[in-house]
């Protein structure tokens, strides 16, 4: 495995009565794409602030870059750029003379590079207006803009596509997997997306009321996690009840034209298409592959009390 | 220290001056009126029928017999009385005024530069930069401190200019300002702004918005201004020593001020404290 480039040791972080972080540990290697993924108010913008320094945790250690952010501070948020949804920029300001300022707070020294990248992002023809009277997406894309700016070792990007239109988030994946592809650089994800995460992250790590519940890649949490095949036969085959020969089935469409049966696993897929070859005719049959997104809700489902 | 992060802050709340209004507008008015107009019209209105005021005579009078800072003295070298009103008003009068514009410029400024920060969520951004919490501190108060005592000399030179040409006529001398002035605008000036922009970073602190450190900082900023200004006058009626003193009881201030603010550079608190 790469060296780790983002720790986190037994954190917690209580905010008054809310226990925002509970002993959470995790690690992200050098180059990794990782989601950090779980409903409003698990923790996972409070891990982002912690592993940036602007938090002290009450119990536990960070490390970022092999840095503690509390004692490094500069030196870890000089590596770091970060994209969260509560970090503004100056609305009497253009979306220029917003990057300019934030590249000689980074001690950016090429000059040319808060433009260049505002036309990587799509605003190429707003970058003379105030960001006072853009639109959330515009923002959204202004604040990957502004992540970038010092080309970071490590990116922390908190809900990065949401109010985006669909053109904007394939835009901001496609960048984050060459950043990743071209300059090895690492990526921690917070997204309710789960559907756009699957095309570029390589882990998960699932969270809530700031535990680690799960983590691992796609292949390892369906092994785990994705307990029936499901098959999905166009068929002229009307059963009657919810089963067949011992597979329990739904009718997907009106008419009885599309079942979906419950099996097991794979093994029994094709025996399963035999009986019904034999006694129907079938125009199509496919094992529907489950995403992140039932991952999600059956790993919640069985980690959570 | 990174100063190129120290000035981009300071020019950015800087520049931000200039695009509120409610900032921008004290800043224009105030040391026009007190700095120009009124003195200027004063002057003017004295020279031209201030002849035949008795109870003027009487206080003018009085004033010469003051054995303190040559005043005295100063006096009996004006022809009548009511050029001695004049070099009277102009040069001791107008003082606590002058100290009213870098109060004001100081306390609007940092009110908006703080406060406004945590009210539009930009200091969020602000604290994931590679900058330290002394670097932004000291941005945002040569942000504040600079314009206002560069408000303030301006304007007294504007007032210097204005009073002297508009006398000239009656006068024919340059007789404003007195040595004593000197003092008040290297000294105590720059002290009393740095107290007001400190103060205005606790006021800020504390409150949410703008508008609020604004209304607050003027209310904790008025009993100040009153006390200042009603023995500013009397001050100058006495010597440099004087207000040399005042000055150092207002650096000792300062550093105290200083010293209570090292709170605010702990980046964890200021966070938690700030943006929550």
């Amino acid at each position: 495995m790469a060296p780790t480039v983002i720790t986190a040791t037994g954190v917690s972080k209580r905010f008054g009565a809310k226990q925002a972080i509970d002993g959470l540990s995790l690690s992200v290697g050098e180059g990794e794409v990782v989601g950090l993924l779980g409903p409003n108010g698990s923790g996972k913008t409070t891990m982002v602030r912690l592993l940036n320094g602007v938090l002290r945790p009450d119990a536990g250690r960070v490390t970022v870059g092999g840095l503690d952010p509390l004692e490094a501070g500069e030196e870890v948020r000089r590596l770091t750029g970060v994209l969260t949804e509560s970090a503004r920029f100056y609305s009497h300001m253009t979306a220029l003379e917003n990057l300019r300022f934030f590249a000689e707070l980074y001690g950016v020294d090429d000059p040319a590079r808060p433009r260049r990248l505002l036309e990587e992002v799509g605003l190429a023809e707003d970058m003379h207006r105030k960001v006072g009277t853009f639109s959330t997406g515009m923002r959204r894309r202004l604040g990957f803009a502004k992540a970038l700016l010092h080309e970071p070792r490590v990116l922390f990007l908190d809900e990065p596509t949401s109010g985006l239109d669909p053109d904007g988030t394939r835009a901001v994946l496609a960048e984050i997997r060459r950043l990743n592809e071209t300059r090895g650089t690492t990526v921690l994800i917070c997204s309710h997306l789960l559907r756009q995460l699957e095309t570029v992250c390589h882990r998960y790590l699932f969270i809530d009321s700031g535990r680690l519940i799960e983590q691992g890649t796609l292949a390892e949490l369906k092994a785990r996690y994705q307990k029936a095949v499901l098959l999905e036969v166009e068929t002229g085959l009307a059963p009657d009840g919810g089963e067949y020969h011992g597979h329990p089935f739904e009718v997907v469409e009106e008419g009885g034209r599309r079942l979906a049966f419950r099996l097991e696993d794979r093994s029994q897929v094709p025996g399963l298409l035999r009986r019904i070859v034999a006694e129907a005719d079938v125009y199509g049959a496919r094992v529907v592959e489950q995403g992140l997104e039932e991952l999600y809700f059956a790993i919640r489902e069985e980690r959570l009390p | 220290m990174n100063w190129r992060a120290v000035r981009a802050i300071a020019l950015k709340d800087v520049r931000a001056i200039g695009a509120n209004l409610q900032v921008m507008l004290p800043m224009l008015v105030v040391p026009l009126v007190l700095g120009i107009l009124m003195p200027g019209g004063l002057v003017w209105a004295l020279l031209r029928f201030g002849e035949s005021s008795g109870e003027l005579d009487e206080l003018l009078r009085l004033l010469e017999r003051v054995p303190v800072g040559g005043l005295g003295d100063a006096l009996t070298t004006f022809p009548d009385p009511s050029a001695q009103a004049v070099f009277l008003f102009a040069n001791y009068l107008l003082a606590p005024f002058f100290l009213l514009i870098p109060l004001m410029a100081s306390s609007t400024i940092s009110a908006d530069s703080f406060a406004g920060e945590k009210e539009r969520g930009t200091l969020e951004s602000l604290l994931y930069s590679p900058v330290t919490t002394g670097e932004l501190f000291l941005g945002k108060v040569l942000a504040a401190f600079l314009p206002a005592v560069g408000l303030a000399w301006g304007t007294f030179l504007l007032t210097a200019v204005t009073v002297n040409a508009v006398a000239w006529p009656w006068l024919g001398r340059v007789f404003f300002p007195t040595p004593n002035w000197l003092p008040l605008m290297l000294l105590v000036i720059p002290l009393l702004s740095l107290a007001t922009v400190f103060l205005n970073v606790f006021v800020s602190a504390r409150v949410g918005t703008f508008q609020a450190a604004y209304q607050l900082g003027g209310v904790l900023v008025l009993p100040v201004l009153a006390l200042v200004v009603g023995n500013i006058a009397g001050l100058l009626l006495f010597s440099s020593a004087v207000i040399a003193l005042v000055g150092s009881g207002l650096a000792v201030a300062d550093a105290l001020m200083l010293l209570a603010l090292r709170r605010f550079m702990d980046r964890a608190r200021l966070f938690e404290s700030q943006v929550g």
